[in-house]
């Protein structure tokens, strides 16, 4: 700073000084190297999702070329030899989501009561033991899921769907055309195993949402006389809708990408089950992927990454769309 | 409008004998009536459960809640049934998934099982020759190697997402959470796809590779709430003692994260250990040991599973049903060294908090 003036002093012009940059960078080198690192790192995550859709692009590029748009909504997929090869993946788009479908309207009612018990009617240490539970469930690995799917839940589930096919039959969902191929490997048990694998985390989602819901809004509305339904109903459900609708969506993108566990359980073939959720075929992207793989010629392999880039592109806008609405309606984890 | 006196009906009064006789009877009689209905009238049991016992025990418990409550003790019991019904469906999954690999795995299981590898095994050998020893090392060298590299990027990007003053934090937890929705088969077809645009062979480093995508967004997602939990003081108090970023995350931060960052990485070693379809595609299964993860075919787990299940032989569907349960009591045991230490961090928290407020 220079010596002090008298205000009246006519030299000094009038304009105000030139502001000084305010700043809150890192001062030091080894500041400064820890932030670019750490920035370094966060970038990477940019540079994975740009290097997936690049490699899996140029190697889907042939498929594409040789199928233009129909490949996304075409309905034949032939790879035998001697024929010209022509692959459309629509069918199983439409299987992926039909048995993800299944899947969330499975799960969405078990995983609101799971957290509705966890927060509202259990202790604090039951509560955390269903914690660890349900969370233990979210760690089990989908080729144990399948396995189990395959020989254990099967059987079972093929009781229920003759119960339902017995009593429902008459409803388009539950109709059977072809009693010989019925109930084994349908589309209605892979909604089940996948309903299975993806509760854990429409639970954990719901669940904190439940938990950070204004205590003295429930507490007011049971005072004035209000059940626990009608609570539910008028209160709870309204305020935490957004989240839980944020929650499913999760959902309903992790089951899009189920592989394994889909691939053992469902008779996979490539025709459109257009909702005969009884009967023993249908299909998804993922797992068609798995089941050509091992006798797939290279240019086939070009189609199934192709098909692998449509799912993944699903994927990503169904959870960039749930990671949206989930964080809207947490305002509470922003930091 | 009268004041006529009404029953009283004192929802604050803690339960008498009568009344707890009343929720026990409503709590098993209904379950004893639809038992001797579907067992004298033999009906299927899987309708008896929806239209005889849900609806039975919808009316128990709503004559106890209207005893007790008056009329809006009917929608409490509705409620309560319901969710309880509902949340019982699941937990009786879980525990029949886990009941039914303990029970057919622990049939396979024996020393040997988890000494040998599987060389001189055809789908007929008997259980008492060959094991998983090989496939154990494939799947520890594959997850290893996966882990030394995603570990450190994810704990790197949550102290980028907590620390740093960034504009960019939004985008990148955002790409980073849709990261987490990466479908496991995509993410072998891309490395697949990098196979085949180099002109590499397939070896266990691909495997590691494909699972990388997978666990990165795991790690980075629980460690940046372990370092949330670190409360602001400490960081700013060590930065106001003229300590440089760096030191105050080694030193304070660092010290008083660790329990949740080793839970982040537990959990992101559960995410990718059973990852069963981006192994299939990247890595040639093998029935011999390969401690060599750079070159040449591995076993793995998952793919041992997937493999012998795919056969049609009962001794392979015991061996996958064997191997199932090794690959079960290894998540296990991950999960459970997740809690203990997440359960330490939250003890050791408490007087940190006391000292803070002296």
């Amino acid at each position: 700073m220079g010596k002090l003036k008298p205000m009246s002093d006519s030299s000094v012009p009038k304009t105000a000084p030139a502001r000084r940059k305010l700043s809150a960078g890192p001062l030091s080198a080894g500041d400064k190297w820890f932030f670019r690192s750490t920035s370094i790192a966060a970038y990477f995550s940019f540079v994975l999702v740009a290097l997936v859709l690049i490699f899996l692009f140029l190697k889907a590029w042939p498929a594409l070329q040789h199928q233009g748009f129909a490949f996304v909504y075409g309905t034949k997929w032939i790879a035998e030899d001697g024929q010209p090869l022509v692959m459309q993946i629509g069918p199983m788009i439409y299987g992926s989501l039909l048995i993800a479908l299944v899947g969330v309207v499975i799960a969405t009612p078990m995983a609101i009561s799971l957290a509705y018990m966890i927060v509202f009617m259990l202790g604090s240490k039951l509560a955390k033991v269903f914690t660890t539970l349900i969370d233990l469930l979210a760690a089990l690995p989908s080729v144990i899921i399948g396995l189990w799917g395959f020989y254990v839940f099967t059987p079972t589930a093929i009781s229920w769907e003759t119960t339902l096919h017995q009593y429902l039959g008459w409803f388009p969902l539950f109709q059977v055309e072809n009693p010989d191929n019925a109930f084994r490997g349908s589309p209605f048990i892979a909604g089940w195993i996948v309903a299975v694998m993806i509760v854990p985390i429409v639970t954990s989602v719901t669940r904190e949402i439940f938990s950070q819901l204004d205590k003295d809004l429930i507490n007011g509305a049971l005072a004035l006389g209000g059940s626990r339904l009608s609570v539910f109903r008028k209160v709870i459900l309204p305020t935490s809708s957004g989240g839980v609708v944020g929650g499913v969506l999760l959902g309903l993108g992790r089951a899009l990408g189920e592989t394994v566990a889909i691939f053992y359980v469902l008779q996979i073939s490539f025709d459109i089950n257009w909702g005969n959720l009884l009967e023993g075929h249908g299909g998804g992207v993922a797992s068609w992927i798995l089941s050509r793989f091992g006798e797939a010629s290279p240019e086939e392999i070009s189609g199934l990454m192709a098909a692998g880039l449509v799912l993944f592109v699903i994927t990503l806008i169904v959870n960039f769309a749930a990671n949206t609405i989930v964080n809207r309606s947490q305002p509470w984890r922003k930091n | 409008m009268s004041f006529a006196p009404r029953p009283a009906i004192q929802p604050w009064k803690r339960a008498n004998n009568s009344r707890r006789l009343q929720i026990i009877l409503a709590t098993l009689l209904p379950g004893a009536l639809s038992f001797l209905i579907v067992s004298s009238a033999s009906i299927d049991p899987n309708l008896a459960l929806i239209a005889i016992f849900l609806p039975l025990q919808i009316i128990a418990a709503g004559i106890v809640g209207v005893r007790a409550y008056g009329k809006r003790g009917f929608g409490d019991a509705l409620l309560v049934v319901l969710t309880t019904f509902f949340s019982a469906f699941v937990l009786i999954m879980l525990l029949s998934v886990l009941l039914s690999v303990l029970s057919e795995g622990s049939k396979a299981i024996s020393l040997q099982f988890l000494t040998q590898n599987n060389i001189y095994v055809s789908n007929t050998t008997s259980l008492d020759y060959g094991g998983v020893a090989h496939a154990l090392l494939g799947t520890v060298l594959i997850v290893g190697v996966t882990t030394i590299v995603a570990v450190p990027l994810g704990i790197a990007m949550s102290v980028y997402l907590t620390q740093s003053q960034s504009k960019l934090r939004g985008i990148v937890r955002t790409v980073t959470q849709a990261l987490s929705g990466l479908p496991s088969v995509v993410s072998g077809l891309f490395v697949l796809s990098v196979i085949g645009t180099f002109g590499f062979s397939k070896s266990g480093i691909f495997g590691s590779m494909a699972l990388f995508p997978l666990m990165l967004p795991t790690v980075a997602r629980v460690a940046e709430e372990a370092l949330k939990l670190v409360p602001a003081d400490l960081r700013l108090a060590a930065l106001a003692l003229g300590a440089p970023n760096y030191k105050a995350f080694f030193q304070v931060i660092l010290p008083a994260a660790k329990s949740g960052l080793v839970t982040a990485l537990l959990l992101g070693l559960a995410r990718v250990i059973g990852e069963t379809a981006p192994l299939l595609l990247t890595v040639n299964v093998n029935n011999g040991t390969s401690w060599n993860p750079f070159n040449g075919p591995m076993e793995t787990l998952p793919a041992y599973v997937y493999g012998y299940l795919s056969s049609s032989f009962s001794s392979s569907h015991q061996r996958a049903w064997g191997a199932a349960l090794v690959l079960l009591l290894l998540v296990a045991v991950l999960f459970g060294a997740a809690r203990f230490l997440g359960r330490a961090k939250s003890m050791k928290s408490k007087p940190t908090k006391q000292k803070a407020s002296k």
